[in-house]
């Protein structure tokens, strides 16, 4: 001990200074080993990040498809007047849509009277909605949930078809027809 | 500020006007007699009314395709009417309380063809 006591001393200053930066270098690379493996989440992080950032990349592609859709009623099939959607644009459509407005919510309540009557009874409360795009059956799926939970009503039912036409307001888009039959 | 407020406010009560005029009554007697209605979410009606009801022969278009036409009471699809659905599909039959309820038939797009009775929407194998 005394002796590499010694021997450091004989060192020369720079070498010192030196050794010294080395080992203020290292005690960060292991501060940060430290905190990382604490708080972890690092690579994770990234990678959410990443997630989220094509996310938007996506959202930003879907917004600028919409804005450039014409407003009204868009069909993804023949037979109307409507603006036919071709298959591409049926599935952006389909990805960039959220919202069901009541006219397609009560369309479709017309082959499902238990769910009419619980949205009759809950004051017209919809649950929860959903738009999804199938990749093996390359359809556009739409439904929504009621339940009649809030006025006593231990029950639930889910509706669900295949969305079939769209509304587009210039700003979004919304299932328009819900197929359930 | 206050020019900007006043825009808002001034362009709130324009639009606010201007929905109102498109809503409501629009042709002919919707109280007793024969008009045409129009709901704010541009559904529309026209047919006979009796006592502001929607009663006896009329048509209700609602804007996302729904089409029906036939026997109304109390405001109500009651009696004999055919809906059209906005993919081409149809029902022509009996009709109660706004539910497919009686004899029908129901015919999809393609031309298949289910004839029958119906029960609140459903049919009755």
């Amino acid at each position: 001990m005394e002796v590499s006591k010694n021997s450091f001393k004989t060192l020369s200053e720079p070498v010192k200074q030196f050794g010294g930066l080395v080992g203020i270098i290292i005690l960060i690379f292991l501060t940060f080993f430290v905190l990382n493996n604490i708080f972890g989440e690092g690579d994770e992080l990234v990678a959410k990040m990443k997630i989220e950032e094509e996310r938007i990349a996506q959202e930003r592609k879907l917004n600028k498809l919409i804005s450039s859709l014409p407003s009204g009623v868009l069909v993804s099939f023949d037979g109307t007047d409507n603006f036919k959607l071709s298959d591409e644009l049926y599935e952006a459509v389909c990805k960039a849509t959220k919202l069901i407005p009541q006219r397609a919510i009560m369309g479709a309540n017309f082959l499902n009277f238990r769910a009419h009557e619980i949205y009759t009874i809950n004051g017209n409360k919809i649950d929860e909605t959903f738009v999804k795009w199938d990749d093996e059956k390359n359809k556009c799926f739409a439904g929504f949930v009621v339940s009649g939970n809030n006025v006593g009503v231990d029950e639930t039912v889910k509706v669900s078809g295949e969305a079939l036409s769209f509304l587009s307001t210039g700003i979004d888009t919304r299932v328009y027809f819900i197929k359930n039959f | 500020m206050k020019k900007l407020l006043f825009f808002i406010l001034f362009s709130s009560l324009i639009s606010s006007l201007a929905l109102a005029r498109s809503t409501g009554c629009k042709e002919g007697n919707c109280d007793n007699g024969y008009g045409k209605w129009v709901y704010t979410d541009k559904t529309t009606y026209e047919g006979e009314w009796v006592a502001t009801k929607k009663h006896g022969q009329g048509t209700e278009t609602w804007p996302n395709g729904y089409i029906y036409k036939g026997e109304f009471k109390e405001s109500q699809w009651n009696g004999i009417g055919i809906l059209f659905f906005p993919d081409g599909s149809t029902y022509e039959g009996e009709w109660a309380n706004g539910f497919m309820n009686g004899e029908g038939t129901f015919t999809w797009s393609d031309g298949k063809q289910k004839k029958g009775i119906w029960k609140n929407g459903s049919f009755q194998e």
